[in-house]
Order: structure tokens, then C-alpha cells, then sequence
């Protein structure tokens, strides 16, 4: 385990909100609240993002992490801010949590300091994963097990792990949060449900925060799977496979599955055209290079979903895709992610953070 | 010594003589000493109190068997004990007697049994007793009973103070088998936050390796978790009620009997303690929705250390208002602040939260719970398990009530889920929600509420159209109760000081009103239309402009709309009576209202300013009104109505300028009939022009107003120049002193 110091990013300065009259408050502060984080009502995925860089994160992030990551497919959740979580003091919070879940698991009152749970819980910070300076540092949960029978030098097994993380998120939303709340959004979790359950309990009854799922929706596996496309040149996708359910008696699931070089092609293509009307409408816009616009996006399912059209003359457009995959990762519209690339692992943590973001109450 | 009695009381004959010599030292005068000397006397003839002696002096070792003396004596106490009930100094004695063995074992169960406290029972006794417990060899059942006797008696221990700090000999007895039950129930009375150490939580966890989960553990170990969860934590399931199984014991009976015939009422809380009962054990399908418990927070050793001095009472601890009112100041905040809305007490407790962290965790699980609920459902079911849902919605609803104020995640919630809103789903529930939503800036107002409220009413049933209307009546009055509380504390400054991001100003605030009563009144002219001027749909929106006329009176708000057309006619033609008096009491309180703002206009110079439309409005309308009820000049130039002559006489209607008066009125008709009845009952003919003549028409009116007709009786008193006296009907002045 990796325990360092590391500097909880105090986002206070923009928003120290003014401490003016509970009742005043009350009533402008849900508006005043809606000022700052851009009408949450009218909150909407971004329509623009930045296409995948093969990101040099193997520099960054150490190896052993690196591998934790990207080995294992995450159920995705959505955590809303956490009170008063220190990323000093996680040893303690190892203890803790080690504890609890002795004490979940065998219904017994436990001691926090005992230096010998059956189940070691572990945190540690993932140097290096954040990007905007408002980040918080990723946060690595892993809970080991020890058989009462094993020998002392025999190795402990990893039977669960997670991870807390926030990838360029919001820079208004974490600053419009009080300095005592650290904004980790988004939440793998892999490994048994008793586990996960009482991980998220120890969560919720420690940093008072709320767990919800997090499905990928139709739009945002679109944007995975033409994100994951564009990195074709760089680094082979394999295949681009998608899975779409079409809603009849009984239901029915298509499997559609492209070569990776005719999707490329397909996509520059798309690129090109929305290109040279980009170019059209303002001339010099060079740094827009690397922006890949929503409408590309649709356009390039658009074109795949008229191919498949002219060859079974069954239109996708009724069916809802559910899930995306290529060499570099898998997503799942149940909210299942496996990233098997670590090079383009940023990005697509991106896009998840700002998922989960949309789904924050407050 | 003396305050101990005093509460013995002075009325109890039976004070035995240690105590005498306090009181005589307290007597000043002859006459109270010869009157000790007389008690005394008597007293000493007195067989309880000889009984009592007996037993403080007697020898040790004394034979039991055979002994009348003390076969006498016990019975005497016994008799005392279960008729009056024992004062403290006898339980003092008889405990001693007991547990020091002085006659061996086999009176001690007898004694301890007739125990029955009159008033309290003295601290030092039960300590010294306790220690008996650690030196004598008294058998180990004998040793529950005494356990148990204390647990009985435990509120009425004068004091707590010694047996704390004796907890760590108490805490010695837990490995003894067959007491440690009833220790952990004594031990859970007596902890404080300084008892619990690490040496003690282990030693509990070295005996629940050995017992197994026992309740009695669990339960103590839970109290040690909520003063130092840092130390211990487990999960306690929840149908873990009576922890502590004590209730059978042997006094019970015969000290409520005692009680009951001294009048006194001690409460023994002690005995009825259970686990905090969680009422719903089935297993809930929609854990979001489950308010979480009350826990003390772990993790507030980082932050506090440099003031922990300073002691804090989790909110866990606290049971009582009068506890709350006494630990205020150092009540720590739970784990989990969504806890708070569990009980009412907490709400009480919330009312006090100042700090912004805490209530955004507040609206955070409260926003999530509302989200994850009705927004999210990823279950499709969820919508027909709503019976949980409408339990939430209530016991929101009934905090918001409690609290007089919203939460903003409610407010936010609801912007998103009236585009998602069917209109009825949980309606009555949602619409409340609504009406708690504090004032929203004019510049939002439409895009947040307007919107996604027109789509939804234009859509939905006369009753949805109905209940809207009375939430926005909410609504408004909610906005105008805040203002007129804030206004007068603030000297009619809204405007909040200047460090504040987002102020609302009182023209701002104004804006949102007229905002709101704008929008209500194109809904309800559209509404009418489509209802078909449904009545019940007209009263509730009279009802929204019965507040609106009084604005500036009744919450000191400058500023005065007027209903649109759409409102003012279809009242004004109104089949029903009740429509038309409730438009006419409108319309006399907009009178009211107006006149007086003029009157405060004139005096200041820098008074807000009524526009000259808003006049001409309210001009143009009473016109229209007292031409129409008083004057029969229904469709005259400048009304309102215009009908070009030629539609009107084909419409065959003789004389259609009376139509509307207040004879001919659809409304009044009946009333018209029925008075013209009772005035010349043997006429034939029914002619209702003939009340129009001065006196009869003066008679009709007194008639209308004993109806009950109010708002029309201060209408035509305010709006006609009309003297009942001089007869003189129908006149046609009209009141205008406002233009």
C-alpha cells in the first residue's frame, strides 16, 4: 500500500459564499446556487470535446496502479460530494473501513485499532490521474482477505477494489462547494456486492455522501465509440462492436461489428465534411483540430446505422444502442466500463466524470 | 444530610433518630423543642422505627434460626414497606443490614425484596452496597436480585455522581457469568463519554469472542460506539428490541402501588429503555427513501483536536427537548445529516443549524432521495410502489411545515421534475412541495416554473387546474408572509447588505410577484374558457385575488394588479351569487387598497408610484359594475361588453340593459322572486321592475345583505353614494375620488 501526502486541493477561494441570513438563504438559495452552476436544469452533456490524446499517463501513473485499472471491468456509480474527506488520512480510513466490514460481515462488535481484521481494507492515492487543477486526486480501494488458515508469508488476495475519482471536472460546480467537501463523482466498484454494499455504507455513514448508479446512456456511448475510433491510427481498435436492442416481441439484440479500418475511414470522412464546413462558416480555426463536435458524432452513427440499413434493411434508429466495445475498452449502458488501454484511459474518464456530474442532486 | 430531609418530607412520621439531631439543631424556640421532645417520645414507642434500630445495631452473627425479634421486626418493615414505602434513611439501613451478610444470607433475600422506595433512595447506600458486593460472600442469585433492584430503582438515586466514579469497579463485575446482563444494563446507564476506554471495549470484545453477539453486549457496545465510534464499530440489526430483558422484576408492581398512593411519579425510564425501535423492519425495496439513522460522526477527530476541550454531547444522547435547550451550544452534528429529519425533536434541533456545510449535506441526500425516487427510477416499478413515496412526500411536506422554510435541493428537484410530471402522480403531495418554493428572480421565474406549469394545466383535468390554482395561492401568500417579515425587520430594505452575491431587491421582489400574478391570471382565463367557467375552478381563483387585492394593506407590498378581463367578467356574470359577492368584496378591497396607497403616496415624497393604468382599470371596472348591477346600463358606450343594437334586439331579450341588474342578474334572480314574493304576497302578477321603485329597491338590497352578502354590501356602501333614509334609489353616483 502507498501512503503519501497529498494535498486535499482547496477549492475555496471562488467560492466563499458569503454567510448572509439563514432565511435569506433559504429563499435565494436554490437560485443562487442555479446561478452558479449554470441553470442545473438545463445541464447537458458537452457538445464538444477534445479528441483522445495518446496520453504519456504511464509516466505519470505508477505501473502497479496503472494495472489495477485497467485489468478489471467497473460498475460505475455516482457519489455526491464527500464531507471532510482528507486525502491525509487515509491510514485511518483503512482501519475504519477494515473494521466495518468485520463488523457488516460477522454482525459483531469489532475494534477499530485491532491490527487483525479478516478483511484488510487499504486506500491510496492515484498519483498522477488528475488533470484540472480543481481535481481531486484519484483514490484506490482495495480490500484483501486472509484466511484464518493461511500461512503467514502466503499472499493475501485482493477480493475487492474501487476507485473514487474526478477527471477534469466542473471547475464552477467544485468551486461552488463549501471548502469541506471534496468532489469525487465517480465510482468503480469490482468485486462482490456485500462488499461493494458495505464499502459504500462506511461511505455514506463517514463522509455523509449518497451513492447512486450510474448507467451510459445512448449519447454517451456514441461519444465512447467514435472517441475510441479516432484513435485508430494511433493504436488498432481491433473491431468496433456494437450491440443494439431493438424493442420487438421478443426482444432482439443486434450485434453489429465493424472493421476497425472501414470504421476509420468512415469517421474521416465525417470529419472531413463537418471539417470543410467548419471552415466555411470561420477560417482560421487550427486549434479546433483536435475538437470533436456532437454532430460528427451523430453523423458518423448515422452513416453506420444507414449501412446496416442497406444490407438488412432493418433501421437501428428504432433500437437503443447498449453497449460499445473496441480493443481499447467496453461499455455497458448498465453502467459496466472496462478500460483496456491506458493511454486513452483520461478521456474516456472524462466524458464518465461529466455523466456523473449531471446526476449530482445539489 | 438536610437535603436529604427534606425530601423525605417532613410529614413522614417515621424519621428515624440519626436524622432527628440535625433537625433539633435547626429548632430555635421552646415551644419546637418541647414539640421534639413529644415526637420523639412517640416515636420511640413507634415499632418501625424500633424495627429499624434493631436492624442497624444487631450483632453480627446472630442466629437466624429460631429469632422472633427479628421474624417480628422484618414483618413490621415489610408492612411499612409495602404499604408507604420505605424512606431513605430505613433503605439505607435495611441494604446495610442485607448485603454485609451481619445475619447471614438467609434474610437478605427477604429484605432486599421489600426495598420499596417512598421518595429516593441515597446514593451512598447503593455504593456502599455495591462494594458488599465485591468483599462479601454473598451467593451469586442474591447478587442478580440486587442488580436488578438498582436497575429498578435507578431513577430514583439521588444522585449519580459516586456510582460513576465507581464505574470501573462495576465494570469488573461483566466477567462474572451469570450478573453480566444486568451489569451491562447498569453500565449502559452510567456511561459517559469519559468511561469508555480502549482497555474496556477490549474486554467486552474478549467476552462477546466467548458469549457470542449477546443483545446486553451489543447494546453497550453500541453506547460505546457512539461516544468514541473511532474506537469501537458494529452494525446493529434492527429488530434488536429489548436489549436489556429486566421488565419482570420484583418490585415493579408493588412500587408502582406505592407510588400511586403517595401521589408521587417517578418515572423509572431506566426500566422501560429499549433499542431506539425501528418500526419498519421489512426489508425495504427503495433504501434512498429511508431517512438514515441517527449516528455520531467518526471522523470529527482530524478537525476538532485543538478544541476538544470543549465538550460535546452527540446529538445521539440527546432524548428530551429540555436536554436540547440545555446542551445547545454543544450539540455535535450526526454523521449523516439527512438523520436530522427523523425525528421531530432533531427538526427542532435543524431549526438551530447555521452552518452552510451542513445543510448542503442536508439537501444532498435529501436532493439524491428525490432524484433517485422520481427522477431516476431505474426500476420500472418503482412508480407503483409508491406508497413509501407518498410517506416521504408527507413527512417532507410536514417538515417543511414545521420549519416555515424550503430546501433548496427540493426547489431544484421540482424544476426538474415538472417537465417529467404527469400532473398526477402523487399531486396533493407535489403541488405542497410547490408551494414552498421560495421567491425565484423574474428572470427565471418562466423558464423554471411558467413553462412546464402551462403545459400541465392546459393538459390536465378541472381538479389538477383547481389544485394549481390553490398552490399558486400558497405560493404567493408564502412569498408575501417572507416579505412583510422581512420588510419590517429590514426597514423596507430587501436589498441584502452588500457582501451577499445574490440579493433580491424590493423591486425585484416586486417583479417576481407580478410575475407570478400575471401568469396566474392568464391560466385562469384560459382556464375558464376551457372549463366552461366552472365554478369551482372561478372560486379557487377568486380565492388567488382575494390575496392579491390586499397586498398592500395586509403584507405592506406597493404594488397592486388587477384581474385581467378573462377573470373579472365570467365572475361578474357568475350563475352563482358567491361569485359575484366574492368579486364585489375583491373589488372593495382593491378600493381599500388603492385609496390608501394614494393617501401614503401624497405624505412621502419618495413613496413607490401606482401607475395611472392600474387606476383606470379599477376605474373602468367599478364602472362597469355599478352600471351593470345598479344602473341597468348594461351595454351602454364605454363598457366593457359592446354589442352593436341590431344583435341585441334580435336577440328577442326585452329590455336587456335590466338584464344584469341586480333583479335580473342570473345570480340573484331566485332572490329577486322570493322578495318579491314576501312583499306583496297577493299580487299575481309578478312584476320585478316594480323593486326597482326607491323604496322596495332599498328593501331588496337590505334583503340581499342579510344573506349574508357582505363583499356586495361594502361594495355598493363604499362604491355608491346611496342613503338608505332619504329613499332616493337608484342613484348613480359613483365614487372616483382615484384616477
Amino acid at each position: 500500500m502507498i501512503i503519501s501526502v497529498v494535498k486535499t486541493p482547496r477549492n475555496s477561494d471562488g467560492a466563499q459564499r458569503s454567510s448572509y441570513r439563514q432565511s435569506y438563504r433559504s429563499y435565494v438559495g436554490a437560485v443562487s446556487r442555479l446561478g452558479l452552476t449554470s441553470a442545473l436544469t438545463a445541464r447537458r452533456l458537452n457538445t464538444s470535446r477534445r479528441a483522445p490524446r495518446a496520453h504519456n499517463i504511464t509516466d505519470k501513473v505508477s505501473p502497479e496502479h496503472l494495472a489495477v485499472l485497467v485489468k478489471k471491468e467497473w460498475q460505475l456509480s455516482y457519489v455526491t460530494p464527500l464531507f471532510q474527506f482528507r486525502h491525509t488520512q487515509l491510514k485511518r480510513y483503512s482501519q475504519q473501513l477494515s473494521a466495518f466490514i468485520a463488523a457488516e460481515r460477522q454482525g459483531v462488535a469489532v475494534e477499530v485499532e485491532e491490527p487483525q481484521h479478516s478483511f484488510k481494507a487499504s486506500f491510496s492515492v492515484v498519483h498522477g490521474m488528475a488533470e484540472a487543477e480543481e481535481d481531486a486526486e484519484t483514490i484506490l480501494i482495495q480490500v484483501h482477505s486472509k484466511h484464518h488458515f493461511s500461512r503467514r508469508d502466503d499472499p493475501e488476495k485482493c477480493v475487492w477494489s474501487g476507485w473514487l475519482a474526478c477527471i477534469n471536472g466542473s471547475p464552477e460546480y467544485i468551486r461552488s462547494l463549501p471548502k469541506d467537501f471534496i468532489c469525487l463523482p465517480l465510482f468503480g466498484s469490482s468485486g462482490g456486492d456485500p462488499l461493494t454494499s458495505s464499502v459504500k455504507s462506511w461511505f455514506q455513514q463517514t463522509f455523509d455522501c449518497c451513492f447512486g448508479s450510474l448507467e451510459i446512456n445512448h449519447t454517451s456511448l456514441q461519444w465512447l465509440g467514435s472517441l475510441w475510433t479516432n484513435c485508430q491510427p494511433e493504436s488498432n481498435i481491433q473491431h468496433l462492436k456494437m450491440i443494439w436492442a431493438v424493442p420487438v416481441v421478443p426482444p432482439l439484440q443486434i450485434t453489429y461489428t465493424v472493421n476497425p479500418q472501414d470504421a476509420w475511414e468512415l469517421w474521416t470522412c465525417v470529419r472531413k465534411d463537418a471539417q470543410v464546413e467548419k471552415e466555411g462558416e470561420e477560417e482560421e480555426e487550427e486549434e479546433e483540430e483536435g475538437i470533436i463536435d456532437i454532430e460528427e458524432v451523430n453523423m458518423f452513427m448515422q452513416e453506420l446505422k444507414s449501412h446496416f440499413y442497406r444490407h438488412f434493411k432493418l433501421d437501428l434508429s428504432a433500437g437503443n444502442l447498449v453497449q460499445v466495445s473496441t480493443a481499447l475498452g467496453s461499455a455497458k449502458t448498465s453502467g459496466r466500463i472496462k478500460i483496456s488501454n491506458s493511454r486513452y484511459m483520461i478521456s474516456t474518464l472524462t466524458l464518465l466524470t461529466e455523466c456523473a456530474l449531471l446526476k449530482m442532486p445539489v | 444530610m438536610a437535603a436529604k430531609l427534606s425530601l423525605s418530607g417532613p410529614s413522614d412520621s417515621d424519621t428515624s433518630s440519626p436524622s432527628d439531631q440535625s433537625v433539633s439543631g435547626r429548632s430555635v424556640n421552646r415551644s419546637l423543642r418541647i414539640a421534639e421532645k413529644e415526637r420523639r417520645k412517640n416515636e420511640a414507642e413507634d415499632p418501625f422505627v424500633l424495627a429499624l434500630k434493631y436492624f442497624s445495631d444487631v450483632e453480627p452473627g446472630t442466629p437466624v434460626n429460631g429469632n422472633d425479634q427479628l421474624e417480628r421486626n422484618l414483618v413490621c418493615v415489610e408492612k411499612v414497606a409495602y404499604s408507604k414505602g420505605l424512606h431513605p434513611e430505613a433503605i439505607s439501613i435495611m441494604l446495610e443490614f442485607a448485603m454485609s451478610l451481619r445475619m447471614g444470607s438467609s434474610p437478605c433475600v427477604r429484605v432486599l425484596k421489600c426495598l420499596i422506595p417512598s421518595s429516593v433512595v441515597p446514593q451512598e447506600a447503593v455504593v456502599r452496597a455495591v462494594v458488599w458486593l465485591g468483599i462479601g460472600k454473598i451467593p451469586i442469585s442474591t447478587q442478580v436480585l440486587f442488580i436488578k433492584w438498582v436497575l429498578t430503582v435507578f431513577d430514583m438515586i439521588d444522585a449519580k455522581d459516586q456510582l460513576r466514579a465507581i464505574y470501573g469497579f462495576i465494570f469488573s463485575f461483566v466477567t462474572e457469568e451469570n450478573l453480566c446482563p444486568f451489569i451491562c444494563h447498569l453500565l449502559y446507564l452510567l456511561t459517559r463519554k469519559e468511561s469508555v476506554r480502549v482497555f474496556r471495549v477490549r474486554k467486552l470484545l474478549e467476552l462477546q469472542s466467548k458469549v457470542g453477539r449477546q443483545p446486553f453486549l451489543m447494546h453497550l457496545l453500541s453506547l460505546y460506539k457512539v461516544f468514541c465510534p473511532e474506537l469501537v464499530t458494529l452494525s446493529i440489526p434492527s429488530p434488536m428490541k429489548n436489549a436489556f430483558r429486566n421488565h419482570n422484576s420484583p418490585w415493579k408492581s408493588a412500587l408502582l402501588a406505592v407510588q400511586k398512593r403517595n401521589g408521587s411519579q417517578v418515572s423509572s425510564s431506566s426500566l422501560s429503555l429499549t433499542a431506539k425501535d425501528k418500526t419498519n423492519s421489512r426489508k425495504r425495496k427503495h433504501c434512498h427513501l429511508e431517512v438514515p439513522a441517527l449516528n455520531s460522526a467518526v471522523n470529527k477527530q482530524a478537525q476538532t483536536d485543538s478544541c476538544s476541550s470543549r465538550k460535546v454531547v452527540p446529538l445521539v444522547q440527546i432524548h428530551s427537548f429540555a436536554q436540547l435547550l440545555e446542551n445547545m451550544h454543544r450539540i455535535e452534528l450526526p454523521a449523516q445529516m439527512g438523520s436530522l429529519l427523523g425525528s421531530s425533536l432533531t427538526l427542532q434541533f435543524l431549526d438551530c443549524v447555521q452552518d452552510e456545510s451542513a445543510l448542503l449535506r442536508l439537501n444532498s441526500w435529501l436532493g439524491y432521495a428525490l432524484h433517485e425516487e422520481f427522477l431516476f427510477c431505474n426500476d420500472a416499478g418503482s412508480f407503483q410502489n409508491s406508497e413509501e413515496a407518498l410517506q416521504f412526500l408527507e413527512k417532507l411536506l410536514s417538515t417543511l411545515h414545521f420549519r416555515q422554510e424550503g430546501f433548496s435541493s427540493i426547489e431544484v428537484f421540482l424544476y426538474k421534475f415538472l417537465n417529467a410530471w404527469d400532473g398526477s402522480l402523487l399531486r396533493p403531495q407535489i403541488l405542497g412541495l410547490m408551494s414552498n418554493i421560495p421567491v425565484v428572480t423574474s428572470s427565471q421565474i418562466g423558464q423554471f416554473l411558467f413553462e412546464p406549469l402551462m403545459q400541465l394545466f392546459f393538459t390536465s383535468s378541472l381538479f389538477f387546474k383547481c389544485g394549481l390554482m390553490e398552490c399558486l395561492n400558497n405560493m404567493l401568500l408564502k412569498w408575501l408572509t417572507w416579505h412583510s417579515v422581512y420588510a419590517l425587520e429590514d426597514d423596507l430594505d430587501i436589498s441584502l447588505n452588500s457582501h451577499t452575491s445574490i440579493n433580491i431587491t424590493l423591486s425585484g421582489f416586486k417583479d417576481s410577484v407580478m410575475e407570478l400574478v400575471h401568469f396566474v391570471g392568464r391560466l385562469a382565463t384560459v382556464g375558464l374558457q376551457l372549463e366552461g367557467c366552472h365554478s369551482l375552478l372561478l372560486s379557487f381563483i377568486l380565492d388567488f385575488y382575494e390575496t392579491v387585492c390586499d397586498m398592500f394593506l395586509k403584507y405592506g407590498l406597493p404594488l397592486v394588479v388587477m384581474p385581467p378581463p378573462g377573470v373579472f367578467y365570467p365572475a361578474l356574470f357568475a350563475a352563482d351569487p358567491v361569485s359575484v359577492d366574492r368579486l364585489a368584496y375583491i373589488m372593495y378591497r382593491y378600493k381599500v387598497n388603492l385609496t390608501s396607497a394614494k393617501r401614503q403616496e401624497k405624505l412621502k415624497e419618495q413613496a413607490f408610484h401606482i401607475s395611472r393604468q392600474t387606476f383606470h382599470e379599477f376605474n373602468h371596472y367599478v364602472v362597469v359594475m355599478v352600471n351593470c348591477l345598479w344602473n341597468s346600463k348594461m351595454f351602454h358606450q364605454g363598457m366593457g361588453v359592446q354589442l352593436g343594437e341590431e344583435v341585441l334586439l334580435k336577440s328577442n331579450v326585452p329590455q336587456y340593459s335590466n338584464s344584469f341588474d341586480l333583479i335580473h342578474h342570473p345570480a340573484f334572480l331566485s332572490y329577486a322572486v322570493d322578495f318579491h314574493q314576501k312583499c306583496w304576497p297577493g299580487r299575481k302578477d309578478m312584476d320585478l321592475n316594480s323593486i326597482k321603485h326607491s323604496k322596495p329597491w332599498r328593501w331588496y338590497l337590505e334583503y340581499l345583505f342579510t344573506q349574508g352578502y357582505d363583499g356586495l354590501k361594502q361594495f355598493v356602501q363604499s362604491n355608491i353614494s346611496w342613503q338608505p333614509i332619504a329613499g332616493d334609489g337608484g342613484s348613480d353616483d359613483l365614487a372616483t375620488q382615484q384616477r
